[in-house]
Formats: structure tokens, sequence, C-alpha cells
């Protein structure tokens, strides 16, 4: 189990990691992608601001940070990627055709497929916080 | 323990986003959040034409009136209300460049089961602005997407058929300057 949370948490580490470098390069662009979801438009300029570096510092803090703090990347990386799969599953299930923005601007429309990648991913973020070794703070 | 494990959590959460903010605001190509506006008909027209996509066609009035009363077919004006409401052409949606995102994907979800989408303005580029937007919303190679040349002033001119009064089947808010 300590191989497969090592796997786990390098590879969703470095996805996290590229995910933020991509959104970091085009924050107006990716501000407009978040828009187009339609969910508290207001927000997206905001959210373009703070997500990019979000996803470095959990993806970098998964990969690199003490024992001690690995789990509760793994924990904020799920919350993260729950909080992506609600809203790309509303705008699949409403219909909307827009960009994923997954990987900053250019990421290809949403499909059930991201969909679905969006829950194994956040299955592979569950299996660190549940397998990772419980080190004492 | 488990407290402490969420309480880590946020802790990362927050600093990143604690960062996200500083690194935002120092950086020249940062997100403004005053001056941001939210996409709309108009949104990413230019950048569809720079990724190479085909560019929409553009019919004389003439021609572009044949494709009038084709159920496969689907008309937009995207000029504004007032001028809509003076006179358009006989069954298009109000769809102007203003319109939110909602409006052009309301106006996508019509296109559901369409072939053509027909759109004119006050003249030619205006509507190829929306046309584009709405051909990469669409995301589909099949549609055929035409603006009309001169836009409502040719069709005017040509004598083709109008009609004034609000959209009767539009199904969607009319934005008002």
């Amino acid at each position: 189990m300590k191989a497969l949370a090592l796997v786990l948490r390098l590879g969703l580490g470095g996805l996290l990691i590229v995910a933020g470098a991509l959104k970091l390069r085009a924050p107006v662009a990716f501000a407009t992608e978040l828009a187009n979801y339609q969910l508290l438009p207001a927000l997206a300029p905001y959210v373009a601001a703070l997500l990019p570096v979000v996803e470095l510092v959990v993806g970098g803090a998964l990969v690199v940070a003490p024992r001690a703090w690995r789990r509760a990347a793994a924990l904020g990386a799920l919350a993260l990627l729950a909080a992506f799969t609600v809203a790309v599953g509303s705008a699949f299930f409403r219909g909307i055709n827009i960009d994923c923005g997954c990987f900053g601007t250019g990421g290809g429309p949403i499909t059930g497929l991201t969909l679905a990648r969006n829950v194994v991913l956040m299955a592979a973020a569950a299996a660190i916080v549940a397998f990772e070794d419980r080190a004492r703070a | 323990m488990f407290a402490t494990l969420v309480g880590r959590a946020l802790c990362l959460l927050l600093a990143g986003s604690a960062r996200g903010l500083a690194v935002n605001a120092a950086r020249p190509g940062g997100v403004r959040f005053t001056k941001f506006a939210p996409p709309n008909t108009c949104g990413a027209g230019a950048a569809a034409a720079a990724a190479g996509a085909a560019p929409v066609e553009v019919l004389p009035p003439a021609v572009a009136a044949s494709l009038c009363g084709d159920a496969q077919t689907l008309l937009a004006d995207v000029r504004s209300a007032d001028e809509f409401a003076e006179g358009h052409v006989t069954g298009a949606i109000h769809l102007p460049c203003a319109s939110s995102g909602s409006a052009a994907s309301a106006a996508v979800d019509r296109l559901a089961g369409r072939r053509t989408l027909v759109v004119y303005g006050d003249g030619t580029a205006d509507a190829q602005i929306v046309a584009e937007e709405l051909r990469r919303r669409a995301g589909r190679p099949d549609l055929h997407v035409l603006v009309i040349e001169g836009g409502f002033a040719a069709w005017s001119r040509a004598g083709l058929a109008c009609s004034s009064g609000p959209c009767p089947e539009c199904g969607m808010p009319h934005e008002h300057k």
C-alpha cells in the first residue's frame, strides 16, 4: 500500500503542479473560461487569481512536504477535485458547450470523459488520505 | 487527529489563496477584478479565428434569403434591441453582441437539430464576431455558419422579408442598451 500511495501521491502532485502552472500563464483567459461555466460568474476573476497558486501549493506539498503534511495535502487536493467535479458535472448535465479550462485555456470541451477523469482523480486523492503513513505531527 | 488533518489542509488552501492573490496583484498580466468583463456572445471570436478555424461564410442578402423558412436554419440578429424592435428578418432571434454567456448558450441549444446558422448585424463585421463565437460554442463541424453581407441595411435595400416588434419566439431576454 505504501508503494501505491507513493505512486498516487507523485502522480497527483505532478498533475496539480502542471495544471496550476498552465493556468498561471494566462489568468485573464482562465477567468473567462471559469465565467463560461455560468456558476457565480462574478467570482470568476477571484477564483482565477487564487486557484493556480493553490494547485501549485497543494501539488508541491503532495510531492515534497514532510510526511505529517502529505495527508493534509491529499485532503486539500480531494476538496479541490470535488469542487472541479461539481463544476464540470454541472456544465455537462446542463448541456453547456464550453472548454474545460482544466489545464488553462484550450483544454478541450467538457465531455463525459472529463467527468470520469475527475472522479478517478478524486478516488486517487482519497486513496492517498487513506493509505499514506499517519506520521505524528 | 482528524481535526489536525483538516486544519492542515485548510492551512495549505489558505496559504495558496493568499499567495495567489499576492502573485496576481504583483504581475502585470494578472486579473484586474474591477475591470474583468464576463464573456458574452462576442467573447472569443478572435481566439477562434486565430486558432485556424475556417472563417464563417459571407453571403449576399438575396442568397441568404433562400434559407428563410427552412426548418434547419436559425437566424440571429446581433443589433441593438431598439433596432431589432424597429424591424428584423422574419423568424430571427435577438442575440446582440452584449448578450450574456447564458443567452449565447441558449442560442446554441436552439441550434440542436439544425444545420445552418445565419447571423446578421448593422454590417458584416459585427455579425462575424458573434457568428464565430456561436460556432465555437456549438463545437459542431457540420454546422454551416453564414453572415449576411452588408447586414440588415443591405437586406432592407434588397426589399427582402422583414417583420417588426419583439421576436415572437426568441425565448431569451432582450438586452436594452
